[in-house]
């Protein structure tokens, strides 16, 4: 069964770029247009969400409020949470470490680079590039 | 005829009311100051950002634009390919087939790689997009600080912004540091630095 991966962002292009490539990988995909919607999303859904990957710049609730709401969350503690951001600096990465998450891609990126984050933490079967 | 120290009093009140109006207006100049100082600093970044949407706009697009040609070329090279495979198969000459099939499939790999990288190349959207929100926060908050100044000079409360106004203008989710080629580190660094703390 395809592992699922919810992927936040309010830039639709960025959703729609992201899920593109984890799709053409054999991934399921979930999207939310910011944390709140994410965290309403999760907890309705019936399939377990094996990778988050999140934007951090967001309305409502950033990608840092998503985080330690996931991390406080017993069924999501461990989920491998990747940040996508255009955040280049280090005290957003380190910001991004603390509250919780596995990785931090900044954009632009490569949809190759993503993938090759993705299998750090899914099964390398499922992704085909 | 008046009295003389009645008269001394009332010109020292008088006296009085004036110097607290200067006052007034001291501190009223001296409390504009600051707007217009945050205002002329803030220009020239607002402008920046909006001659870095310019510019990286057309590179994104030029990137793209020089894909897309490859891939029309291509196409019309396969075109042909696939017009001399059916000439071949006429003259059975199926020896010819396979070398041509071959190269049809290694360009329409090297196709679906260029669509790839043009998706890739879309990102500015989502980039320039997030420049031009810090512009625009730029400018509504020079606008705000106008406001006021006009407000305060012209003595109308009205024109003064209000607090939850100010904060609904500031709504706007973006990167103020959000650049499309200006990456400051490498993946593997980042890796590392994740990698180190579990």
């Amino acid at each position: 069964m395809p592992q699922t991966i919810m992927v936040v962002d309010d830039s639709t292009t960025v959703v729609k770029f992201v899920s593109f490539s984890l799709k053409n990988s054999g991934f399921l995909v979930v999207s939310a247009c910011d944390g709140m919607d994410a965290i309403e999303k999760i907890s309705t859904m019936s399939e377990n969400v094996d990778l988050v990957i999140t934007d951090l710049n967001m309305p409502n609730l950033d990608g840092y409020g998503l985080i330690l709401a996931l991390r406080e969350n017993e069924k999501h503690s461990r989920t491998p949470i990747i940040i996508l951001s255009s955040e280049d600096r280090e005290d957003d990465r380190i910001r991004g470490m603390e509250v919780g998450a596995s990785s931090y891609l900044v954009k632009p990126f490569k949809s190759s680079l993503l993938l090759n984050e993705v299998s750090k933490y899914l099964t390398k079967e499922e992704v085909t590039t | 005829m008046p009295n003389p120290d009645a008269l001394h009093k009332k010109i020292q009140e008088e006296v009085s009311l004036l110097a607290d109006s200067i006052n007034d207006i001291v501190k009223k100049f001296r409390e504009l100051n600051n707007p217009i100082d945050e205002s002329k600093e803030q220009v020239p970044i607002a402008t920046e950002q909006l001659d870095k949407i310019s510019e990286q706009t057309e590179a994104a697009t030029q990137r793209m634009l020089d894909k897309v040609e490859k891939i029309v070329e291509r196409e019309e090279e396969g075109i042909a390919g696939l017009k001399r495979i059916k000439d071949y198969a006429a003259k059975n000459h199926w020896d010819e087939i396979a070398p041509l099939v071959d190269s049809l499939i290694e360009k329409a790999d090297t196709t679906c790689a260029d669509a790839l990288s043009i998706m890739d190349a879309l990102q500015f959207q989502d980039i320039t997009a997030q420049q031009m929100n810090h512009a625009a926060a730029l400018m509504e908050d020079i606008e705000t600080k106008l406001k006021r100044i006009s407000g305060v000079l012209q003595g109308d409360m009205s024109q003064i912004v209000s607090q939850e106004e100010e904060e609904a203008k500031k709504d706007r989710a973006y990167d103020p540091h959000a650049d499309l080629f200006d990456k400051k580190t490498d993946q593997s660094a980042i890796d590392d630095m994740f990698a180190g703390k579990q």
